[in-house]
Parts: structure tokens; C-alpha cells; sequence
């Protein structure tokens, strides 16, 4: 059989763009390493989605072991677990494209008819006061005494139930409502009933393109299978695409390939108050800093929270005092600092397939942290933390690059027309693609590139 | 081949994970409450080789006397604020955070020993989740 199109990887990236491919009525071919889950066969607990869900078992480390990078492996993608909540990009986060990689199309006018398309294909909400929870609250009414710019979030999600006391938090293994926007829900699905067709896991190690067609060479339950597409358009994140072009051998043709890795790192600081606070119930994180100070700094915050699991990672200590600080969970107000990092990162992979990733924070980025947790100290202090947790474990849910876009083969791996350079039927669409760091929510971009490319490819 | 921990590993991870969840007030000890028999479970993921590394780090474990164990838990905290991006240090920071992780995830989850009749971790924290499906 020969596919029209075939995506590899259904997450942000690969989940949008079958969609709007499917939509023109070619045929399509969504192939993915993971499992098939939904609304009611995601796992239950948190130590079940941790170890079922993300790749690596539940968290990949880099290199010097200081950072761990989170990606799941199932039909969605990362998004099956993200916070969805949806921001464009600004014209500060473009321009800087731009530049770094000479694409003229980087800008706003030409990103907002893909955005506002994305946009109505999803249900979205924007927060407001009276859905704030204790957390929010906390942050919101330290930052107007501070003086710091804050503002209601916008998220993807249709029918929450916060009057029955649905907490979100669990969504973060997957939303058992179909509620949250997930890529799942957002496109999978609905182009699964339009007659896309999907193949879970099959992990694909290989990408052969010709001039007219390209083969995919991957494995099946322990077999090998190839499947054959007049285009192959690989959308595995910025692990999975870097390393299915590894693999490939491209290496020798693009040296940029693996390079200008950014992941965004997190910072999450906690303080305990006398109260209850409860930040993992109901609607969460309703709330980010919103201030151009902070933006222009390089940094931006957000009340977010986790399940216990998560939280015991952040703390160094063992034992007793481990305990007594993990006793305080229902206490605990939570913020984090997420940076805007430089692209100084490298994806590697030897012929095993097996990845080894090297983040150093640069000299710029730990000033932008410690401007960050600056700012968390005096939210915190403001706010009547009793005591203030500083963690120092950091991690990254924003992972990009790898495989940059760009005008030159010698420092990008795809052209601005998302193919490869040198190749006619090969072409890359997810966040491996991001010419650098933009300090802000990823998702509703990619998923915006996603919907760009299949408009280029259906013409 | 499905990764399995021997029993020997299974020891070590109990031993490390008294280290880091002793039973103290209402907490319960590790060795008691942990569901060992779901432990399989939340490492059928984790790649091969790091499997094998971890399980032969636990093995080890299981052997050595507590004050020993107690130093090398030390060593690899403290790995985690040393400046060194060495291998030697790179290793014990993964480490610490690998057995954090899967301690963690046993100690702070419903899949507690069926002996076990205490009170659960979660349940000392009064951690409650409600999920609504309809
Ligand atoms: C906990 C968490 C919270 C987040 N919150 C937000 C948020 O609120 N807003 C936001 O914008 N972003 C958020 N993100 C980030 C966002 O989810 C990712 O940036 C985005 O999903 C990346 O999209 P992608 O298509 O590049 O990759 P992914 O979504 O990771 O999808 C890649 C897919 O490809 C598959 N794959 C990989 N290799 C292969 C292979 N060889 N063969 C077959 N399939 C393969 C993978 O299994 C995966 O399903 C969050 C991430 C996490 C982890």
C-alpha cells in the first residue's frame, strides 16, 4: 500500500497535522511507538502513569544527571499529559526565530491565520477570579502587592466538572472526561472517525527516502515492519525525530542535526503555610506572570502544583526530615520559575539507538533563573510562607530542537519548507524543528506548524 | 526479556528504601508497607541497560551493612550540589535520582504490601484525588 502522507509520531505535532490531512482526503498513516489509551483505559495512579506512560520508564536524565526531560510514549503524545495551556507566540519569541534562523516567515501575520485556525478547532478557556484556588490566589494578590504583572491562563479544556470537585491534577496522567484538549481529543480522534487510519505501537528506527517515495523501517511487536508514503513527514518530538534521523545515518550530511537543544528548564520552589491550601484540587494553576520586566529578563512563573510522587522528587533530603517536609503537602503553596534557555544543548545517539543528551545551564541561563527565584522568594515571603523549599532538581516538559529549521543545511537540518535538506519526500513537523528557545508554551505552535505544513502539502 | 528484579535486588531496594522512608510517627516503614509484588510493574519501561545497571547496584545493596549503605545514599545527595560534571558524579546523581524515583513510587502510591494494614503514606499526607468521569 502506498500512503499519501505518512506522520510518524501523534503527538502536538503529528496529531494536528493528520488531521488537516486527512481532512483534504488524501490517505493518511499516523504510526506511533506508544500504546493506543483512552479516557477510560488511562492509568489510574500516579506511580502507574509515571512507569506505563513516559518514555525511559518515567523521566530520561541528561547527561551529568542534573536535568530530567519528561515525554511520553502513547497515542497523543506529550500532550495526553500536559497542562494544555495554550499561548501564541509574541513577536519578541518570532523576531528571535528569525534571526537565528533566516526564515523570513517567522511572523505574527503570517503564524495567525495557522493560530486562529488551531485555535477553532479546540475549545479553550480563559480563567478568572472566581475559579482561582488557594495557590492562585496566594500568587496573584503577593504579585499586585510586589508590583509584578500577572494573568489569567488560557487552557484547552470543555467540560471540567469544578461543581462536582473534579481535580485536575489527575489529568495530568491522561483526562478521564475527554475534556482537556489533548491532541487526542482535539484532532485524533475526530480523524479517526473521518477515516484516518492508525497504527500504535510501531516504533520506527528508520527513514529511507527516494525521489518519488520514502519507506519507513520500523518494529511491530518484536517484528519488522516497512510502510511506504509519497511523503514521510516525521513528528516524534525532539528526541524522537532527532533520533529516528540519527539513526538514519544523516549525521554525516547535516552536522547541525542534534544540535541547539532547549528544553525550558523548571525550577519549582515551594512554601508552607499555616492554612490548608490543598494546590492539588479542583482547576489548579489558573494563573501566570504575565510582566514584561520578567519576559524581558528572560523568565516567566506559574502557580503550578503535582501529586506526591513529583513533589518527594523535588527534595534532596532523606528520611525524617524528607518526611517531615512531604507531611506538609496539603500546606504547601507552589510556584515555578521556567527559563528561556539558550540552545547550547546536544542530542546524541549511538547506532544502539540509545540517547545521550548534554544540557548545561550557560552563564545566561542561571542568571535568568536566579532572577526568577528571586522574584519566587519575594512572592513567597509576601504571601506568609512560613517556609520556603528551595529545590534545586530542575527538569524540562519543553523539548526542542534538534532538528532546526533554517535556510542553511550547514546549521539546520529542514528547510523553511519543513523538508530536509536535500530530500524531496522527507519532512519534519513538531517541536525538534524550533530554531531556538521562546520562552513560551510550546504547544499550540507546533501544533500551528502542523497545520501550515499540511496547507503547503495538500496545495 | 521483560525486566525482573531477583530477589536480591529486591532486598537492596528495601533496604535503601528504609533509608529514605523509615517508619517514624505516623509514616510507615518502607520494608513494611512497600508492595514489592507491583515492583516489576513500574520498571517493565525503563530501557534494558539501565535496568540491568540499577538491578546490579541493588544486588550489591543487599549485601552491604546498614552504616555502609546509610554513607553511600550520603554520597550520592550530596552529588547532586557538587560541581563536578564527572563521570563519577554524573553516575550518582542519576542514581540518587533513579532510587528516589522508584522508592517514591512505591511509598507514595496505593500499592502498599497486602500484610501491610497501617496506615499508607498517602493517607498520612491526607492526600485525596477525585476523579469524576460523568
Ligand atoms: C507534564 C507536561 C506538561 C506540559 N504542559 C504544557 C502546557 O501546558 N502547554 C504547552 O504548550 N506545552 C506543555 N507541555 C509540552 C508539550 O506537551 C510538548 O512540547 C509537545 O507535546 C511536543 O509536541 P511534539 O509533537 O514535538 O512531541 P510529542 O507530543 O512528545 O509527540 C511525539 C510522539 O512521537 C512518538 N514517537 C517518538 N519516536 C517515535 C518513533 N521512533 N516511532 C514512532 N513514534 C515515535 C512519541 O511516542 C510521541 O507520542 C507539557 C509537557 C509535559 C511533559
Amino acid at each position: 500500500m502506498l500512503y499519501d502522507f505518512i506522520v510518524v509520531g501523534s503527538g502536538s505535532g503529528g496529531g494536528a497535522l493528520s488531521y488537516y490531512l486527512n481532512k483534504s482526503g488524501a490517505k493518511v498513516l499516523l504510526l506511533e511507538a506508544g500504546k493506543f489509551y483512552r479516557k477510560d483505559t488511562f492509568p489510574k495512579t500516579e506511580a502507574e502513569t509515571s512507569a506505563y506512560l513516559y518514555w525511559g520508564g518515567g523521566i530520561e536524565f541528561a547527561k551529568d544527571g542534573r536535568m530530567g526531560f519528561l515525554r511520553t510514549k502513547m497515542v497523543g503524545g506529550s500532550s495526553i499529559v500536559y497542562q494544555c495551556l495554550m499561548d501564541r507566540f509574541d513577536d519578541i519569541a518570532l523576531n528571535d526565530w528569525k534571526n537565528e534562523s533566516g526564515v523570513n516567515w517567522f511572523t505574527p501575520e503570517i503564524m495567525a491565520p495557522h493560530y486562529d485556525q488551531v485555535e477553532s478547532d479546540m475549545v479553550l478557556h480563559t480563567f478568572c477570579r472566581e475559579e482561582m484556588r488557594p495557590n492562585g490566589i496566594l500568587f496573584a494578590d503577593a504579585c499586585d502587592k510586589l508590583g509584578y504583572k500577572w494573568g489569567y491562563l488560557r487552557r484547552g479544556q470543555s467540560n471540567c466538572a469544578p461543581e462536582k470537585d473534579n481535580d485536575c491534577t489527575g489529568c495530568l496522567g491522561g483526562c478521564f472526561r475527554d475534556s482537556k484538549q489533548s491532541s487526542l481529543v482535539a484532532f485524533i480522534q475526530k480523524a479517526e472517525k473521518e477515516g484516518l487510519e492508525i497504527i500504535a505501537e510501531t516504533e520506527i528506527y528508520k527513514v529511507e527516502p527516494n525521489k518519488d517515495t520514502c519507506k519507513v523501517h520500523g518494529f511491530q511487536n518484536g517484528k519488522q515492519v516497512t510502510f511506504e508514503g509519497k511523503k514521510v513527514i516525521l513528528s516524534g518530538g525532539a528526541f524522537g525525530s532527532t533520533r529516528m534521523m540519527h539513526m538514519s545515518g544523516y549525521k554525516s550530511k547535516l552536522p547541525a542535526l542534534g544540535k541547539k537543544f532547549a528544553s525550558h528548564p523548571q525550577f519549582m520552589w515551594l512554601g508552607f503555610q499555616n492554612e490548608i491550601v490543598d494546590a492539588h484540587k479542583g482547576m489548579f494553576q489558573s494563573v501566570a506572570s504575565k510582566d514584561p520586566n520578567f519576559r524581558a529578563q528572560g523568565f516567566k512563573l506559574e502557580n503550578v502544583f503535582a501529586s506526591p510522587i513529583s513533589i518527594g522528587m523535588l527534595m534532596n533530603e532523606t528520611g525524617i526530615e524528607h518526611q517531615r517536609l512531604m507531611k506538609q503537602y496539603r500546606y504547601m503553596q507552589c510556584i515555578e520559575v521556567a527559563v528561556r534557555d539558550e540552545n547550547a544543548g546536544e542530542i546524541l545517539c549511538d547506532n544502539k539507538g540509545k540517547l545521550t543528551v548534554s544540557k548545561p545551564l550557560t552563564d545566561q541561563d542561571k542568571t535568568r533563573r536566579d532572577k526568577g527565584h528571586h522574584a519566587i522568594e519575594n512572592i513567597l515571603n509576601t504571601s506568609g510562607a512560613k517556609e520556603i523549599y528551595k529545590s534545586k532538581f530542575y527538569f524540562g516538559l519543553h523539548l526542542m530542537g534538534g532538528c532546526t529549521m533554517g535556510v542553511d543545511g550547514a546549521t539546520s537540518v529542514v528547510n523553511p519548507d519543513f523538508q530536509v535538506h536535500g530530500e524531496k519526500t522527507l519532512y519534519i513537523a513538531d517541536s525538534s524543528i524550533f530554531p531556538n528557545a521562546p520562552g513560551i508554551n510550546p504547544g499550540l505552535t507546533i501544533k500551528s506548524l502542523g497545520h501550515k505544513l499540511a496547507q503547503q502539502l495538500i496545495k | 526479556m521483560a525486566n525482573f528484579f531477583s530477589t536480591r535486588a529486591t532486598k537492596g531496594l528495601l533496604n535503601v528504601g528504609e533509608i529514605y522512608c523509615p517508619k517514624n510517627g505516623e509514616f510507615p516503614s518502607f520494608k513494611e508497607a512497600a508492595g514489592t509484588a507491583y515492583l516489576n510493574n513500574f520498571v517493565k519501561n525503563v530501557p534494558e541497560d539501565d535496568f540491568n545497571s540499577l538491578s546490579l547496584v541493588l544486588a550489591i545493596f543487599s549485601f552491604l551493612p546498614n552504616f555502609l549503605l546509610v554513607w553511600i545514599i550520603n554520597l550520592c545527595t550530596n552529588a547532586q550540589n557538587s560541581p563536578s560534571d564527572g563521570l563519577l558524579y554524573s553516575n550518582l546523581r542519576q542514581l540518587n535520582l533513579g532510587l528516589r524515583g522508584l522508592c517514591y513510587s512505591i511509598y507514595y502510591s496505593e500499592f502498599t504490601n497486602p500484610n501491610y494494614k497501617g496506615k499508607k503514606a498517602l493517607d498520612v499526607l491526607d492526600y485525596k484525588l477525585n476523579r469524576v468521569t460523568e
